[in-house]
């Protein structure tokens, strides 16, 4: 009998799904829509496509938060998205300001998500410094 | 909180590990709620009570 998934391996086969989805919709819409097109209802369509992925891996994550059946580790988990969070929202804010007074190289929306990914990673540097344990699901 | 999840473990001969399985968690979060790094939730509070056959005062009090 196969054993059923844990919450840890369907986050990460959602995960790994979704992520080829995302490589095969960029590079859709790359050939889709061509260099400097007007922002017509279709070259739209094409360009947030792939944005739908990323709704889908926000829903992923927390998905697995609520599927996490270990309350200690729930909450290292958690701990590590609100590092993310405030380590976003201050590399934006504060990048956003020095646009806006110094000439520096404009910092695109896109990379936004890329940037909290950077910060869970920085949450667990911080939950292996306060905790003893980065808060990876070794069950 | 102070808690004697140590003692009751050492007097049972069980590892983390042993307790963790019992309870259903991590050996992280066993090591974590013995080193007081980490106060348990009122239903793990009973599990781990149910487990040790005691109440929760008698493994958890007051700093």
């Amino acid at each position: 009998m196969v054993a059923a998934p844990t919450a840890k391996q369907r986050y990460l086969r959602v995960h790994i799904g979704l992520s080829v989805l995302y490589v095969a919709l960029v590079a859709l819409a790359s050939y889709v829509v061509p260099d400097d097109a007007a922002p017509t209802p279709g070259v739209v369509f094409w360009s947030i496509l792939p944005g739908l992925i990323v709704i889908g891996w926000i829903w992923n994550m927390g998905r697995y938060l609520f599927a996490m059946e270990d309350e200690y580790l729930r909450m290292l988990e958690t701990r590590k998205a609100l590092v993310a969070t405030a380590l976003t929202l201050a590399v934006s804010g504060g990048w956003g300001l020095l646009e806006l007074f110094a000439t520096v190289p404009r910092l695109p929306v896109f990379f936004v998500f890329p940037i909290w990914c950077l910060g869970l990673a920085v949450g667990s540097l911080v939950n292996l410094a306060t905790a003893g344990t980065s808060g990876q699901d070794c069950a | 909180m102070k808690n004697r999840l140590k003692v009751l473990r050492a007097e049972r001969d069980w590892s983390q590990q042993d307790l963790a399985e019992r309870l259903g968690v991590s050996r992280q979060s066993v090591n974590a709620i013995e080193t007081e790094k980490y106060d348990p939730s009122l239903p793990l509070a009973f599990k781990i009570a149910e487990v040790f056959d005691q109440t929760i005062e008698d493994i958890f009090s007051k700093d």
